[in-house]
């Protein structure tokens, strides 16, 4: 029995499952990625650097902050830039409100239809009206703090290789900060609901992999560290990782040298860095019994757990800005020639950015590696074993379980291609 | 009243378009209620993508030939058909792969070009009619209610037909193109987002493309008089108006020059 599942919803971009079945058996697998690709590595060489963030911010619609950091990370590494203090709290804000925005959009959007059998949001409507009005409550708190900093929630303007070019007032950060202070309880009753989604059982040893900070959960930059003992410096990425073409799929695959396929995202930050979650967070957590975990369905509640600790640290580095003037918030800086790379943890997972540069600063290399291009191997081995495990199930039923998998991942197909 | 068929089919963007019009659905209930989402693929499974449709939404650049073949059809079976986002009006980023011969372009990205299938980078009105543009990358929610309720009141849309520079001056911004000396892309591009970047102390970069009469060949002449060197005068009016004439205009002019 041959299963096609060609139309995968409510995911970012475009691809199938392939599947075939003989005599009880599943005798093949495949996630075919077919996202047509733009080419972004190729026709970033011969771009200015100062472009190159407005540009990569359209790879993804959900994380145009996370490009946009990373690439200006990357760059900076490369002119040997280090930002101040108050510029990375910016990021860090950003990121944070980045993350709310696509794990709102993802829990409540995209995946939860499912476990109530329906086929979207707007068949919820009628039946859900409590938890999406609570959705677009956090999701435009989310979305604003975006837009405060960056002009727009989409596609920012202010984000520029040294800084920013505008900052808001002390007023509007203030107020801003009591905002999402006081959507505390919307957070934990997202938490809630997504502890009480019954989600199939599945194991999965993967390598789970995440920027791991110094007593602070990281985000714009970490060691790059796994569940398997890995603890790596950011520019020593590429002797770890290795990007390879597949046949049947415009996205890569990356594979930890030697070690096979890791998973990376929100479950993956818990896992290794529960302990620097804040308290709150932690702790809401904890009574729900859940401290991480290795099936990769848990991704939902992981993702739950970081809108509670975003929500807070968020507002915690609102009331931490001093925002003095515009100029403190631009460094100047040389052009050089040179390379540079960064990593950072965008909502899905590791992104990872690679630059040359030469010297009147045009790009003469550049090399992107997603989150779903890090998990594309271990959610085609996931499926496999979803499958082998229910491959009694009704069809219907299969295809369902299956789709609910690939959306558990979170995947961003546009970006995996790009 | 019945509702309004509504379709909306993504080809090859960011999807940031559909994120935009799954989210502001909220500021305009009203108008929402008055359409049955037929097919948009972020929001729904099982949604019926031959239509007909009332209306269809486009986002994404036509960069596959199997998109020409879909959107020739959703064409037939759609009443209006309006693009949505720069990649889709204009061709947008990814028409930035044709600035340099393709193939060396893929080939910096894939050693493999077998599977790989891409057709030269387009905005969607070079295969059908196109009923109305909703600008921007993203778009505003002015455009997209624009685009709805002219449907919904059977009238023709109203977009805004000037450049950037008219809503800068009504926000009274200081012009960072004669102030600071800023290569400020303003005066070629069309209105919509609010003159965004000069509020935020940057340069325009175009991102809702040209307006329909830019005079771009002059902006140029212009960027060339305060010291800017071609290569970037060239990166200026390719970042989003690679696949527009009215850039392209500007480009051949600094060659020629
Ligand atoms: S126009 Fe911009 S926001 Fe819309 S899909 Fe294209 S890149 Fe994304
Ligand atoms: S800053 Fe730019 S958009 Fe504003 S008036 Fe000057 S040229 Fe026009
Ligand atoms: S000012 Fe120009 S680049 Fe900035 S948002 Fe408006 S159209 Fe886009």
């Amino acid at each position: 029995m041959k299963i096609d599942i060609n139309y995968i919803a409510r995911v970012e971009g475009e691809s199938s499952v392939k599947l075939e079945i003989e005599e009880g058996k599943l005798k093949e697998l495949r996630l075919n990625i077919w996202e047509p690709p733009r080419f972004f590595e190729g026709f970033l060489v011969g771009r200015k650097f100062d472009e190159v963030p407005d540009i990569v911010a359209r790879i993804c619609g959900i994380c145009p902050v996370s490009h946009m950091t990373t690439a200006i990370r990357a760059m900076e590494n490369a002119f040997g830039l280090t930002p101040s203090p108050e510029v990375k709290r910016i990021r860090k804000i950003l990121a944070l409100s980045q993350i709310l925005s696509s794990h709102l959009a993802h829990l409540y959007i995209l995946a939860l239809p499912d476990f109530f059998r329906l086929n979207s949001v707007v068949e919820m409507l009628p039946h859900f009206e409590k938890d999406i009005k609570r959705f677009l409550r956090l999701k435009e708190a989310a979305n604003s703090i975006t837009a405060l900093f960056g002009g727009r929630a989409l596609h920012p303007v202010s984000m520029v290789v040294g800084g920013f070019t505008k900052v808001p007032s002390k007023a509007d950060t203030e107020k801003a900060a009591w905002e999402l202070e006081s959507l505390h309880g919307d957070a934990l009753e997202t938490l809630k609901m997504a502890s009480e989604l019954k989600c199939p059982a599945l194991e999965n040893h993967a390598e789970f992999v995440a920027l791991k900070g110094k007593g602070e959960y990281a985000i714009n930059g970490g060691m790059i560290s796994s569940t398997k003992g890995l603890n790596i410096k950011e520019h020593e990425y590429a002797s770890y990782f290795i990007e390879d073409e597949v046949p049947y799929s415009n996205a890569k695959r990356t594979i930890l040298k030697d070690r096979g396929s890791l998973m990376a995202g929100a479950l993956s930050r818990i896992n290794l860095g529960f302990d620097n979650l804040l308290p709150d967070a932690k702790k809401a957590s904890e009574d729900l019994g859940f401290t991480g975990g290795g099936n990769p369905f848990l991704n939902n509640l992981a993702q739950a757990v970081e809108i509670v600790h975003a929500l807070q640290e968020c507002a915690i580095l609102l009331r931490g800005l001093s925002l003095k003037s515009v100029k403190n918030y631009f460094a100047d800086f040389k052009v050089r020639e040179g390379a540079g790379s960064a990593l950072t943890e965008a909502p899905r997972g590791m992104l990872y950015h690679y630059y040359e540069i030469d010297g009147r600063g045009v790009i003469t290399k550049a090399n992107i590696v997603t989150p779903t291009a890090h998990n594309f191997l271990n959610l085609e081995e996931s499926l496999k074993k979803l499958v082998t495990e229910n491959i009694d199930k009704p069809e219907e039923e299969l295809i369902l379980m299956c789709e609910m998998l690939v959306r558990a991942y979170d995947p961003c197909f546009s970006c995996s291609v790009h | 009243m019945n509702k309004l068929r509504l379709g909306f089919f993504k080809y090859s963007c960011c999807m940031g378009c559909s994120y935009f019009f799954a989210y502001v659905q909220k500021h305009v209930p009203e108008v929402l209620a008055s359409f049955d989402f037929v097919f948009i693929k972020l929001l729904s499974r099982k949604g019926i993508p031959e239509g007909p449709f009332d209306i269809a939404l486009v986002e994404g650049t036509i960069t596959e030939a199997w998109q020409v073949d879909e959107l020739k059809m959703i064409r037939e079976h759609s009443k209006k058909l309006f693009a949505i986002g720069s990649c889709a009006v204009i061709g947008g980023i990814p028409a930035i792969k044709a600035t340099s011969p393709e193939l060396e372009v893929e080939k910096r990205v894939y050693k493999n070009l077998s599977s790989i299938h891409s057709i030269k980078p387009h905005a969607v009105d070079a295969y059908v009619k196109v009923d109305g543009y909703i600008r921007g990358c993203p778009p505003v929610e002015r455009d997209l209610y624009e685009a709805l309720t002219s449907v919904l009141t059977g009238r023709k849309p109203d977009f805004p037909q000037y450049s950037v520079c008219i809503e800068c001056k009504l926000k009274g911004n200081i012009c960072v193109l004669i102030a600071d000396d800023m290569p400020c892309m303003g005066p070629v591009t069309n209105a919509g987002c609010g003159a965004l970047c000069p509020s935020m102390n940057r340069a325009c970069y175009s991102c809702f493309g040209p307006m329909k009469q830019a005079n771009a060949p002059g902006l140029a002449k212009k960027f060339k008089a305060m010291g800017i060197s071609r290569d970037d005068i060239i990166r200026k009016f390719t970042e989003f108006g690679a696949d527009t004439i009215e850039f392209r205009k500007a480009v051949e002019m600094v060659y020629e020059d």
